[in-house]
């Protein structure tokens, strides 16, 4: 047995030793070639995972010898986000990244380990992004990030439920809306997908903040919470919970349990982004040709809006090498080129910053999104990008106990500020 | 009377062995039914995941089974995970035991303050340790290396294994050693031939808690790999995670495709594992 036991470690420590210098080996290199890594989320199961890799082979191909990026495949959004924020902490940035436009990336532009890119984008490459897209990625006059993949996320709603509920048209105002909840109830169908559950309460926040935008306009977050218009709000969230007007399970239920009703065709209402088409394209088809978009009927002053904004931009290392320099704004330009943009967008259905039409025949859900983008009367953020964690956390929780009857609107909104407060 | 008191023994007996197979029975399905649960998940789509939790899956999906493989390297990753929480385990075990002894049977200045210097790592959250495992990992060259993965382990699990084994070995009787010096046992000898064996308990208390760690531990995987060469089990499963959307029935297939291996190790070699474990138990 002892035998066994130390011929198996020496097995192990040799298999270790081998599988190490393989780990870090790294691959064969052309001499004078620059070579960039990529550590990225889109791999795996994301949507951009195969336009990514595509354009990542045209590009190697395009400058073979003199520029190669590699990816590093990095599971897990969260997971990523945490490693990229060690990275920076510990003062090495990788050669190039995904960065998430919020105020904790953003804290990084006050160092000088991110690339500048505010000349470069002075330039003619300025010209490829839409308005206010260079303007959302400075701070203090310098871009340090590159604008690339922004967030619509309106209102989706089932046709097909809808006519069979005899509604003609998506409800303009809150009266419209009860109205058109007790049809679609009458036939059967449950009004709307919700969820407490997830780390943000994903589909729910974003009815509250649907809401809490109609009240309070495009500086919505701005405003303190003890502002009257996010109890108001929040009431309008509690009625989506009340009445049957949501399925039993939305309390303590999941982005699968709300994204599940509405692609199984159990509920007539939901919000989420254009990442979503893929999915529900694949899914459910059906639902998916019937999937009409639209804004939140109006609760207060505003009309017209969608939940909107960066949702993520492209960062490289500072460095003092120019050739280094040099190829990483050769890579971003190749990103940022309006052909490249839209293969991109077409093939996962994302939304881009950069001007580009989609070709005709584009998915025609993703092509509403467009429509509904272009037609907004203003873009503002979701309650998740304005506050921490630690208050998105809470969200859900304490939807929950309204939810339940354990709190009133006005007791939602007091543990929210409370959160906020520690 | 006899018949009365023997008819009474009788439904007694009757009554504990109904009461013992209940008991057992609603264990079992307390255990198997979750993994029945994502045997049978890991074949469905995930829109029947969703919409019909518990039920069984109107066509059988294999694809869920290639995708597996396929999108997340599994193999390779399974191999990795076997080697880093094997590893760990031997090193975290190796240092843990002597530092123990040392601090179990001898004598030394600062001996308490420097215990407890140790055993308070054991307060310290993990995640509070990304940066400085991050900036020494690079440091000594060893980033994207499953060195640098056993040798993160071994470090966070020093704390709670030197307490588990130093608690284990001031209960075994100091005679023995005694004993064992008047025969002429050296210092090394006293812990190779008696505290060491005398621990086993101790050992496989404090292996099982370092194996599970390095088995199941994500975030530190993450932070110091890049390359599949060098990663592990749990970033594979992670890879059906995106941004907006899970696939949940390929990551259970995924699951199912990594327990199986462990379950055939422990059904094949059980009796091995538990004879090897309780043999010298009754020695001294």
């Amino acid at each position: 047995m002892r035998r066994v036991i130390s011929t198996l470690i020496v097995l192990v420590l040799a298999l270790v030793m081998t599988t190490s210098l393989m780990a870090t080996g790294g691959s064969e290199m052309a001499e004078g070639e620059i070579t960039l890594d990529f550590p990225t989320f889109w791999v795996g199961q994301d949507s951009k995972s195969g336009p990514i890799a595509s354009l990542l082979e045209t590009f190697n191909a395009m400058h073979e010898g003199e520029i190669r990026v590699l990816i590093e495949p990095n599971p897990s959004t969260d997971g990523y986000r945490d490693k990229l924020n060690t990275q920076l902490a510990s003062g090495r940035a990788p050669d190039l990244f995904v960065f998430a436009p919020d105020p904790t990336t953003f804290q990084y532009y006050e160092t000088d380990i991110l690339m500048d890119f505010t000349d470069d984008l002075a330039g003619s490459w300025g010209d490829v992004f839409s308005g206010g897209q260079i303007a959302g990625a400075t701070r203090n006059g310098r871009t340090k990030s590159v604008p690339y993949e922004v967030s619509i996320i309106p209102i989706w709603y089932n046709s097909d439920l809808f006519d069979q509920a005899g509604i003609d048209s998506f409800p303009v105002d809150l009266a419209e809306f009860q109205v058109a909840a007790t049809a679609l109830k009458d036939a059967g169908i449950v009004p709307t997908s919700q969820m407490t559950g997830g780390s943000n309460a994903w589909t729910s926040m974003l009815w509250f903040s649907h809401a809490a935008a109609s009240l309070g306009g495009p500086g919505v977050w701005d405003l303190p919470l003890s502002d009257p218009i996010f109890t108001q709000a929040a009431e309008v969230l509690r009625s989506m919970y009340l009445d049957g007007n949501t399925t039993r399970d939305a309390v303590g239920g999941d982005a699968g349990v709300s994204g599940g009703h509405y692609m199984a065709g159990d509920t007539a209402m939901f919000i989420n982004g254009p990442w979503y088409i893929g999915r529900i394209r694949g899914d459910a088809p059906e639902v998916h040709a019937a999937t009409m978009l639209a804004s939140i009927p109006q609760v207060g002053e505003y009309s017209g809006h969608q939940l909107g904004g960066p949702l993520s931009n492209l960062g490289a290392a500072n460095t003092t090498s120019a050739a280094r320099r040099d190829a990483v704004v050769t890579w971003m330009q190749f990103m940022t080129e309006p052909a490249n943009v839209r293969m991109m967008s077409e093939s996962s259905g994302a939304l881009f910053g950069i001007k580009y039409e989609l070709g005709a025949d584009a998915d025609p859900l993703q092509q509403e999104f467009v429509r509904v983008a272009s037609e907004a009367s203003f873009l503002v953020d979701h309650f998740a990008s304005a506050y921490t964690v630690d208050v998105v956390a809470e969200f859900g929780q304490a939807l929950a106990e309204m939810a339940l009857g354990e709190f009133t609107p006005q007791e939602f909104i007091q543990a929210l500020i409370d959160k906020d407060n520690e | 009377m006899q018949a009365v008191a023997a008819q009474r023994l009788t439904f007694a007996g009757g009554t504990a062995r109904v009461g013992k197979w209940i008991v057992l029975i609603f264990f079992f399905i307390f255990t198997f039914l979750p993994l029945i649960w994502l045997l049978i998940s890991s074949f469905k789509t995930n829109l029947e995941l969703q919409t019909n939790a518990f039920g069984l899956p109107a066509i059988w999906q294999f694809q869920n089974y290639v995708n597996a493989v396929q999108i997340s390297s599994l193999p390779r990753l399974f191999l990795n995970s076997v080697i880093v929480s094997v590893c760990s385990t031997f090193l975290t075990l190796a240092v843990t035991s002597m530092a123990a002894f040392v601090f179990a049977r001898e004598k030394f200045p600062l001996q308490q303050p420097l215990l407890n210097l140790i055993l308070a790592g054991v307060l310290v959250p993990i995640i509070g340790l990304m940066a400085p495992y991050f900036r020494l990992v690079n440091s000594l060259g060893l980033y994207d290396s499953l060195v640098a993965l056993i040798l993160t382990y071994t470090g966070i699990n020093l704390p709670i294994s030197t307490f588990l084994m130093h608690g284990f070995m001031k209960t075994i009787p100091a005679e023995l050693e005694e004993a064992a010096e008047i025969d002429g046992a050296s210092f090394v000898q006293r812990f190779t031939k008696v505290v060491f064996p005398l621990s086993r308990v101790g050992l496989v208390t404090a292996g099982t808690f370092v194996f599970l760690f390095s088995w199941n531990e994500f975030i530190y995987a993450l932070l110091l790999t890049s390359r599949t060469a060098s990663r592990t089990l749990q970033l594979g499963i992670r890879f059906f995670v995106s941004q907006f959307f899970t696939d949940y029935t390929s990551m259970f297939a995924a699951i199912v495709l990594t327990i199986i291996p462990s379950i055939a190790v422990y059904v094949f070699l059980h009796e091995k594992i538990i004879k090897g474990l309780t043999s010298g138990a009754l020695k001294g």
